[in-house]
């Protein structure tokens, strides 16, 4: 008896449940009817109330048809109860195994519908704010532009845009000012043409050909009127609307060359100081000893005699040594140094005063130009005397038996005493510039000169905290200009 | 087109004995029914395992639907017990002529009896696991109505 109560029951309530499943699915899909996993519940419980169904109906019809005593009516009807049976649970079966490939489906489908909502929420964004993002673009891009604007404009270093075949874009106002070019010169050179020597040109443009870049590559420019300065490269390879455009930034390097070239020559000059300190001080008594013996020996020989006269001769020669030596000194800055107030105008002028007319006999003209506005300063004016005299005689033997001019300048500029000595003399070779304050270097035949007035000044004025520079041009002239921090000079005036 | 003119001729005019359709006599549709309960058990245990490996039995809706499935593969499993012992025979007669009906099992031992009067009782399985599908579905409703299903979202 329980048996068949749970059969028939139970067959009722799984027709009952079946259908309820079927209209809570229904509640679903009326949220979202396009929902993949809506739609494959739906067939599931589709299939299950066709199971439920036909399982159900089997058992009630068969319960009916034996107990009634239509027993052969229920064989008949067995065999298709039972297939359909088997059918349908084969359906909900093949139904349920399909869970995981629609599963998948449905994430797809909310991956790709989440990124269209996000995708429609931008769109939307944007068209409403369109206006406003493209006037902040437009300002943030005229500020950027602004900004690096000012960058290429005062930029102390050139920055030049080149297209391949060299000619130039855009360049900056201090690429313009460093190669002496006008604006309308921009439009008719190249690139190439700043290049003081082609092979540098070419081998930059290799290096960008193979590298896509070229950096510090150290060269020498040209200005437009043909002044050679010292530059380090820098250039790159830069894609802009599918063309290939070259930037270059180029910084002048003369200035910290010349810089350069100037330690090295102080440095050589301090070194052959020492050494020359050294050599003079061990030579400076041996020929106090000789020339004393030898003037003792000159008293106790007759005048006129044949020993007489060879020591007269030793005596001389002793003596020049005594002067070398005691220019040496000089130049190493052994010698005692008096410092004190002194105008410098004063002592050029009493140097002139001496050399003058035996100048102007040779027909060497000497202009001054002093700027009266030069303080007192706290010098040796001796040794400064001894500077002047010998920057003077140098112009003189520069100019030679031509006639000439010889100018001496004085003027203040930054704080600083500039005093200019130039000449319209013959100048000085390239090759002979940097070895010019270099002790015992000279052009001049043997006998007339010992190469030691150059180093001695440079000697004084390094000793006076100054610098001492050179330019020449062979065959137009030379121009000495030495240097002289005012302040110091003053500093020490008023300490005294 | 001759030669299967004259292949057609032989087949249809000279056969001697005919092995065409294969007969399938009565005990097959028990092996099918009992296949179609096993394959059911299969994709039963196979949709459980999707429901705890994408975690989804996190949600109350599909918790009850795991459970539904877990009913339905018990069921299935009686289902086939019975029809065991039904297609074994003279293991049980049943005398189904009046509404209370007699069992009498042939077996001497009490467990297959048991097993037997209990299994016989199905729908203590399926009927939980229709209304744990139907439990399921409504909570999966209830969800949707409430939060981020109803935009087709996940909770």
């Amino acid at each position: 008896m329980p048996i068949y109560i749970v059969d028939l029951y139970g067959s009722l309530l799984m027709i009952i449940f079946a259908f309820l499943s079927i209209r809570q699915v229904k509640r679903l899909r009326s949220e979202n009817p396009q929902n993949v996993v809506w739609i494959y519940l739906l067939w599931l419980c589709y299939g299950l109330a066709g199971f439920a169904v036909s399982r159900s109906v089997g058992h009630i019809v068969k319960r009916v048809f034996i107990t009634s005593g239509h027993e052969y009516l229920w064989l008949m009807l067995r065999p298709y109860s039972g297939a359909v049976n088997t059918i349908m649970f084969v359906v909900v079966a093949s139904i349920t195994l399909f869970f995981e490939r629609i599963w998948k489906i449905y994430e797809h489908i909310m991956e790709d519908r989440r990124a269209l909502k996000q995708a429609h929420e931008q769109l939307l964004y944007l068209n409403k704010h369109l206006e406003d993002l493209v006037t902040e673009r437009t300002k943030e891009l005229a500020l950027s532009e602004r900004k690096y604007r000012r960058l290429f404009e005062i930029s102390r270093d050139m920055i030049a845009i080149v297209e391949w075949n060299g000619r130039v874009l855009s360049i900056n106002p201090a690429g313009l000012c460093m190669l002496g070019w006008g604006d309308e010169d921009v439009k008719v050179k190249f690139f190439q043409d700043c290049f003081f020597n082609e092979e540098d040109f070419r081998e930059v443009w290799k290096r960008l050909k193979m590298d896509s870049e070229v950096k510090n590559y150290e060269c020498s420019f040209i200005r437009s009127d043909g002044l050679k300065f010292e530059v380090l490269v820098t250039g790159s390879v830069e894609v802009e609307s599918e063309r290939q455009m070259l930037h270059f930034w180029v910084k002048d390097i003369s200035q910290r060359k010349n810089m350069e070239r100037k330690l090295i020559q102080a440095d050589k000059l301090a070194s052959l100081g020492q050494l020359a300190a050294g050599v003079a001080h061990e030579i400076n008594n041996p020929l106090g000893i000789i020339l004393g013996y030898t003037q003792l020996l000159l008293r106790q020989c007759e005048e006129g005699s044949e020993v007489y006269d060879d020591l007269k001769v030793i005596e001389r020669h002793v003596r020049n040594c005594k002067t070398i030596v005691g220019d040496l000194l000089k130049f190493a800055r052994s010698a005692p140094t008096q410092k004190g107030e002194a105008d410098i105008h004063e002592a050029i002028t009493e140097v002139l005063a001496v050399v003058k007319h035996q100048f102007m006999l040779d027909g060497v003209a000497i202009k001054e130009k002093f700027d009266h506005s030069i303080p007192r300063l706290h010098w040796d004016i001796n040794k400064m005397k001894q500077v002047f005299m010998n920057l003077l005689m140098n112009a003189r033997q520069a100019i030679g038996k031509n006639r000439g001019l010889i100018e001496v300048e004085t003027r203040l500029e930054n704080g600083n005493v500039i005093i200019k000595v130039s000449d319209t003399g013959c100048g000085i070779p390239p090759e002979n510039l940097p070895r010019v304050f270099d002790p015992f270097f000279t052009t001049k035949p043997t006998g007339q000169g010992t190469g030691l007035g150059l180093s001695v000044s440079y000697g004084i004025i390094t000793e006076h905290g100054g610098t001492i520079s050179v330019d020449s041009e062979p065959g137009k002239g030379t121009v000495f200009t030495l240097t002289f921090p005012i302040k110091e000079g003053m500093n020490e005036s008023y300490e005294q | 087109m001759l030669s299967v003119l004259l292949f057609g001729c032989i087949i249809f005019t000279a056969p001697s004995v005919v092995w065409g359709v294969q007969v399938h006599s009565s005990p097959e549709g028990l092996y099918v029914h009992q296949m179609a309960h096993g394959f059911f058990i299969v994709s039963l245990a196979i949709l459980m395992y999707w429901l705890r490996s994408m975690k989804l039995i996190r949600y109350k809706g599909w918790r009850f639907i795991n459970w539904s499935a877990l009913f339905f593969i018990l069921w299935n499993l009686d289902a086939m017990i019975i029809h065991y012992f039904d297609g074994t025979e003279g293991f049980v007669t049943i005398d189904e002529h009046t509404w209370e009906g007699h069992i009498i099992v042939a077996s001497q031992h009490k467990i297959p009896v048991m097993l037997y009067y209990f299994g016989k009782m199905d729908h203590l399985f399926c009927v939980p696991a229709a209304i744990f599908l139907y439990l399921g579905l409504r909570a999966l409703a209830q969800q949707v109505e409430n939060n981020g299903y109803r935009r087709g979202e996940k909770e």
